[in-house]
């Protein structure tokens, strides 16, 4: 193997034919082309004629040219050039595998699998031992580095995945002690390029005393980048991207993504090329930030490049101190119903006594009017507040009375002041702009807020610079103070409407966004230790904590390194739960740099190893057929026609070898298919049905008698109906039909409860169903006296059957398009029940409709078109009353009670004529 | 051997009407404005009037011119007596060739302007044979057809006419490539001229005969037997071919002046009917009026 960058020769030696080019240049030169033969009829005149000149004709110099080229690329095809040549194992014994597996790792991962699967491939061809040494730690304590048959690295290897946690390559170094030096070791470092406070490079020097080693890194661009909170103090939602190498890098897109996978937002940073560290923000509201749940760079599925957003940076949860329950009956008139109903859309609202809610996270504690308590309970306020707690609290009739009242900003006077009312000259006091230093400062005022009433601060030397909001008169509106961390805020007005609109205002919300603003949140001091809730792997992908993982205390999760026994990940709870991100374990990025001169580097991404050689012979064939094509034309024996049908198909042949076969694809068929198919076939048309009992003989002839209806009704009326559908009451849906033909059999099953809740549905939609016992012939007669009757209960068990009377003599369906009082089928003279009238639902049609005439004989008809079964006692005026009834049936079916307002017409029509 | 042959005269036989049209329409454009033999001979037209004299026989007085004046005229009649020509083509293996798809084959010119020849001597009365055909030369369109007919069969090889007995005064017209040697020629010539022949020679040549326009090297082969010879590089001796072919060309000249021949060149790349002008015009003595007209 002869390498020469990323293009080598498997055997070199035959390059040694370049010796004989010179030499085929000479012969080349001195053997003439074989000469054009032609016959000539003036030869004689040819005969001993000499060229004046002795020069031989010798072949053209781009024939030679061509000839040598020709033979050149066979030489260089038999040298079998290869571009990315795979390099050969250095070395003769084991090989040591040393793998970086932290978080850094995940950018390329399948990269570095596929690399390191490949060298196992080849240690395996050569017969050679592997040794493995993962660099991060492990969930369980590592073993003893031992020899590996190649099967075994292979299947390790592929069942190793990045851990979410930093590498430890101290630690690896430790555990390379145990490895005793063999000759002819080599050694390969699949490294993630990222540096650690000069561990790595103790390792390097440790690994290069056991052999020569190639370390493997991703190149700079590659590298993985660290997603960090940021540090500065930005409003808005605003993380710090790390990366370990300087220069001019493209864009890096960042995404906020909710619990749910949504993207909220998006953002860019793009890195000065001086600096390591760019600052990005989201410029999103407030309820969107609150959704965040973590944030990702697009494109990089690593727990580096995921910032977990726990609720100290997103939820604000706001606590209103309230005794009473919310929703009491006149909410309009609660201190806190404004308070609830502004914070609502961006705050996590909680209510309950001050006490309770301060032991869990809470941003802002809202204090309406009243009694902050006693004693002990100002005790643990104060020291909320000093902690970082913000306290807001709303002035009242109560607050105007209290004295020695401490959670105040300011010291107040006794009682409040009324500016506006009934008594009094003076206007309501409106509000001045806000000041440049207070937390509403920007915010608008609008000209409808006012106040009436308020409670006065005594005037004191800090007065102005703890007023944050004023009346046009200078009165202090809302003062704050701050204590330790924390905030004192004081609304000098009620937070109802009692003494003031401004809680019925728009800047009211935008006061009290920037007040849940203010506060940092606080850890709650109940919660002692976060067990793990949800945690990463080493992608970034959040899931259920490996058993390793154990709970943090909640004091130390900001100093907790990242590790087996804590991976990053939320700890807590689903409601409460607080992040450990990777970036508070990793101090920064640094890449590895120089390497010493004997170290081979080389990247993951690798082009495939490229063979020449059927390129090359393929481009000698072309060029020694073109070479036949010459030798022929020099000879004269190819003329035009001929050339041109060579060279065309020489260029076929190249072609149809270029080109690939395409295979056309089928569109689908766009027919109707799947489960969509019955209904769009039910609905596509109106359709008679009937319902399948189970025996073919009777199906048969009910859709025979569909079919005869059918052609009847689109002869003498407006409907026109499709082909009759069969429905099967156990599977079918039944609700696309008007009407439904239900003859009873002997063989019927029981419905299910299933079918007859469909049924009981569709009666109660308004769909109606043509019973039809078919026995009157048989001697049956009435319903209720024969075991028919018995046969439709227990069929009918479980459908709501309503209360059926004979059919009246005015009843709708003698009228609806015929006039008939008797309704004969294949038999005459059985009873047609029906819903009474009476019952005025469904608009009045019956939904059941109950005969013994067996209709459907009546109605089949057969492929011909004719009549299936002789009528009894017979003639065709029974037949025709038997399709009269059927007309009269389907047309009660689609008009419903329409004809019934006929009776009326005759006295509108009198009406009218007068 | 049989079945090329048949296939090759039955090729040249279905390519020989539109041949006969052709020299039918060659001739037609040519006859007008030639007019007569424009000699005093036997014949039934009148010529001219010349005085009596002695040894005159007294049957031929012209009686009413006579009268007219004081001297004794005899009148003359023109000349009709019909010349016999005899035509030969050269139909070797040489002829058989041509440089380019574009042009004829040397022999379907020699035979086109034969044909044409014939048909303009017999439309002037000529009576044509051909040269090594038994038949006596005869008159009419069937002699047309049959010489036709003739050429359509395979002829023999040898460039050369055989010096057959012809009557004296006869004209022959000998249409070949005359590339064979010079001194095999002459004793044709020689002989045909003993018996005060006149004979009238017309080169075909294909373009590239003259011209010799190949390159590189090439080897050339005979077509009928000759040694294959092996240039290396054509363009270095076309001058030197050139030169031979004057040389050829200036020798047959020269024969053919000596015995009061004519001798013409014609290429196929030319049309036929330059050519046939030019012979009509050698052979009918008016060649400044046939070349007028060619000229139009």
């Amino acid at each position: 193997m002869l390498s020469l960058g990323s293009f080598a020769f498997a055997s070199p030696w035959l390059l040694l034919g370049f010796v004989v080019i010179p030499a085929l240049w000479w012969l080349l030169r001195v053997t003439p082309p074989a000469p054009k033969v032609l016959h000539f009829p003036a030869i004689r005149l040819l005969l001993g004629l000499v060229p004046p000149e002795e020069t031989p004709a010798r072949t053209p110099l781009w024939l030679i040219l061509m000839r040598m080229a020709l033979a050149a690329l066979l030489i260089l095809a038999l040298a079998q050039p290869l571009i990315n040549p795979t390099a050969g194992l250095p070395g003769n014994n084991s090989l040591l595998l040393v793998i970086d597996d932290g978080w850094a790792a995940a950018v390329d991962w399948p990269a570095r699998q596929h690399a390191m699967t490949e060298l196992v491939e080849r240690a395996d061809r050569e017969g050679r031992r592997l040794i493995l040494l993962p660099t991060a730690p492990g969930e369980a304590a590592p073993g003893p580095l031992g020899l590996e048959r190649p099967a075994d690295a292979k299947a390790q290897i592929q069942a190793m995945r990045p851990k979410p946690w930093p590498t430890d390559r101290a630690a690896a170094q430790k555990r390379l002690d145990t490895l005793e030096f063999q000759p002819g070791m080599a050694v390969y470092w699949f490294s993630d390029g990222l540096d650690d406070k000069g561990a790595a490079k103790a390792l390097l020097t440790r690994l290069r005393s056991f052999g020569p080693v190639r370390f493997i890194a991703p190149p700079g661009d590659g590298l993985a980048r660290l997603l960090a909170p940021s540090k500065g103090d930005s409003r808005d939602l605003a993380v710090s991207v790390q990366r370990a190498v300087l220069g001019e890098a493209p864009p890096i897109s960042l995404r906020a993504v909710g619990a749910d996978g949504r993207l909220l937002a998006r953002a860019e940073a793009h890195f000065p090329a001086d600096r390591g560290t760019v600052d990005a923000t989201f410029k999103i509201p407030t309820e969107l930030r609150n959704r965040v749940d973590r944030i990702e760079i697009e494109g990089e599925a690593t727990s580096g490049a995921t910032l977990l957003v726990d609720e100290r940076s997103r939820r604000r949860p706001v606590g209103i101190a309230t005794e009473a329950a919310s929703g009491s009956g006149q909410p309009l008139l609660s201190d806190t119903y404004y308070i609830e109903r502004a914070a609502e859309p961006f705050a996590e609202l909680r209510r309950g006594p001050a006490l309770e809610l301060i032991k869990r996270d809470l941003s802002l504690l809202v204090l309406p009017d009243g009694d902050a308590g006693g004693a002990e309970e100002h005790a643990a306020l104060r020291s909320w507040i000093e902690s970082g707690g913000v306290l807001v609290r709303f002035a009242g009739p109560q607050t105007a009375e209290r004295e020695n009242d401490d959670l105040l900003p300011v010291t107040l006077r006794s009682g409040g002041r009324t500016i506006g009312g009934a008594m009094s000259w003076e206007k309501p006091a409106k509000l001045a702009p806000f000041p440049a230093e207070s937390p509403f400062a920007g915010l608008e005022v609008p000209d409808d807020v006012t106040v009436d009433r308020q409670v006065l601060a005594e005037p004191s030397v800090d007065l102005a610079a703890k007023t944050w909001a004023r009346l046009t008169d200078g009165t202090p509106l809302v003062t704050g103070e701050k204590r330790g961390k924390g905030w004192l805020v004081l609304v000098h007005t009620s937070a109802n409407t009692a003494w003031s609109n401004l809680s019925l205002s728009g800047l009211f919300v935008d006061m009290l966004r920037r007040l849940v603003q203010l506060g940092q949140g606080i850890a709650g001091t109940g919660d002692g230790v976060l067990a793990p809730w949800q945690t990463m792997d080493g992608f970034g992908r959040l899931e259920a904590p490996p058993p390793a993982a154990q709970p943090v205390p909640a004091a130390d999760l900001a100093k907790t390194a990242a590790g087996p026994s804590h991976p990053p990940g939320f700890y807590g709870t689903d409601e409460t739960h607080r992040a450990l991100n990777l970036s508070s374990s990793v101090p920064g990025l640094i890449e590895i740099g120089a390497l010493p001169p004997d170290v081979v580097r080389e990247t993951y991404v690798r082009a495939p190893e490229i063979d020449l050689r059927p390129a090359l012979l393929g481009l000698a064939l072309l060029l020694a057929l073109i070479d036949i094509l010459v030798g022929y034309g020099l000879r004269g024996l190819l003329r035009a026609p001929g050339a041109a049908g060579a060279a065309l198909l020489l260029g076929l042949m190249l072609s149809s070898a270029g080109a690939s076969a395409q295979t056309g694809t089928l569109t689908p068929h766009p027919a109707v298919s799947g489960p969509d198919r019955y209904t769009i076939e039910a609905t596509s048309e109106l359709r008679l049905a009937y319902v399948k009992t189970g025996d073919a003989e009777t199906d048969q002839v009910s859709r025979a008698a569909m079919v005869g209806l059918g052609n009847i009704l689109s002869r003498r009326t407006a409907v026109e109906t499709g082909d009759p559908m069969e429905v099967d009451v156990e599977t079918d849906e039944m609700i696309f039909f008007p009407l439904i033909y239900w003859p009873i059999t002997t063989t019927e099953k029981p419905l299910s409860a299933q079918a007859a809740e469909r049924v009981n549905r569709y009666l109660a939609t308004g769909g109606t169903i043509l019973f039809d016992t078919r026995d009157e012939g048989s001697g049956g007669g009435s319903y209720g006296i024969t075991d028919t009757a018995d046969r439709l209960q227990t069929l009918l068990a479980g459908v709501t059957v309503p209360p059926l009377v004979q059919i009246p003599p005015d009843h709708v369906l003698t009228k609806s398009f015929y006039l008939m009082q008797d309704f004969p089928g294949r038999w005459d003279g059985g009873t047609l029940w029906v819903e009474p009238v009476e019952d005025r639902v469904n608009d009045g049609v019956s939904t059941v409709i109950l005969g013994s005439n067996d209709f459907a004989s009546a109605w089949a008809v057969d492929a011909q078109g004719f009549s299936s079964f002789a009528v009894v006692p017979g003639g065709e005026a029974q037949r025709e009353q038997a399709y009269r009834f059927g007309v009269n049936l389907v047309m009660y079916a689609l008009t419903g009670n329409y004809k019934a307002d006929q009776v009326h017409v005759p006295a509108i029509l009198e009406r009218l004529g007068q | 051997m049989n079945i090329p042959t048949r296939h090759e005269a039955e090729a040249l036989a279905g390519r020989l009407p539109p041949l006969l049209v052709a020299a039918e329409r060659v001739a037609a454009t040519v006859v007008q404005g030639v007019h007569g033999r424009r000699r005093v001979g036997s014949g039934d037209s009148f010529w001219q009037f010349r005085p009596y004299a002695a040894g005159d026989s007294a049957t031929r007085i012209d009686w009413r011119q006579t009268a007219k004046s004081e001297r004794a005229y005899i009148r003359e009649n023109e000349w009709e007596a019909a010349q016999s020509v005899w035509l030969w083509p050269d139909r070797s293996a040489s002829m058989e060739w041509r440089s380019s798809r574009q042009l004829p084959l040397k022999s379907g010119r020699a035979a086109l302007l034969l044909l044409a020849l014939s048909a303009l001597l017999i439309r002037g009365g000529e009576r044509v044979a051909l040269l090594g055909d038994p038949r006596p030369p005869a008159l009419g369109r069937a002699v047309l057809e049959r010489m036709a007919a003739t050429l359509a069969r395979p002829g023999r090889a040898g460039g050369v006419p055989e010096t057959v007995p012809l009557p004296r005064h006869a004209t022959l017209v000998l249409i070949s490539d005359f590339l064979a040697p010079l001194d095999t020629l002459q004793p044709m010539i020689t002989g045909f001229a003993a018996r005060g022949i006149r004979g009238h020679l017309l080169q075909v040549l294909d373009p590239a005969e003259e011209t010799l326009p190949f390159e590189g090297r090439v080897r050339f082969e005979g077509l009928e037997q000759e040694p294959s010879t092996l240039i290396s590089r054509v363009e270095t001796i076309r001058d030197q071919y050139q030169a031979r072919l004057a040389a050829q060309r200036d020798g047959l000249a020269s024969l053919t002046r000596t015995y009061g021949w004519s001798f013409a060149c014609h290429r196929t790349d030319h049309p036929p009917h330059t050519a046939l002008l030019a012979l009509f015009g050698v052979m009918s003595g008016l060649p400044q009026q046939v070349r007028a007209l060619a000229g139009a």
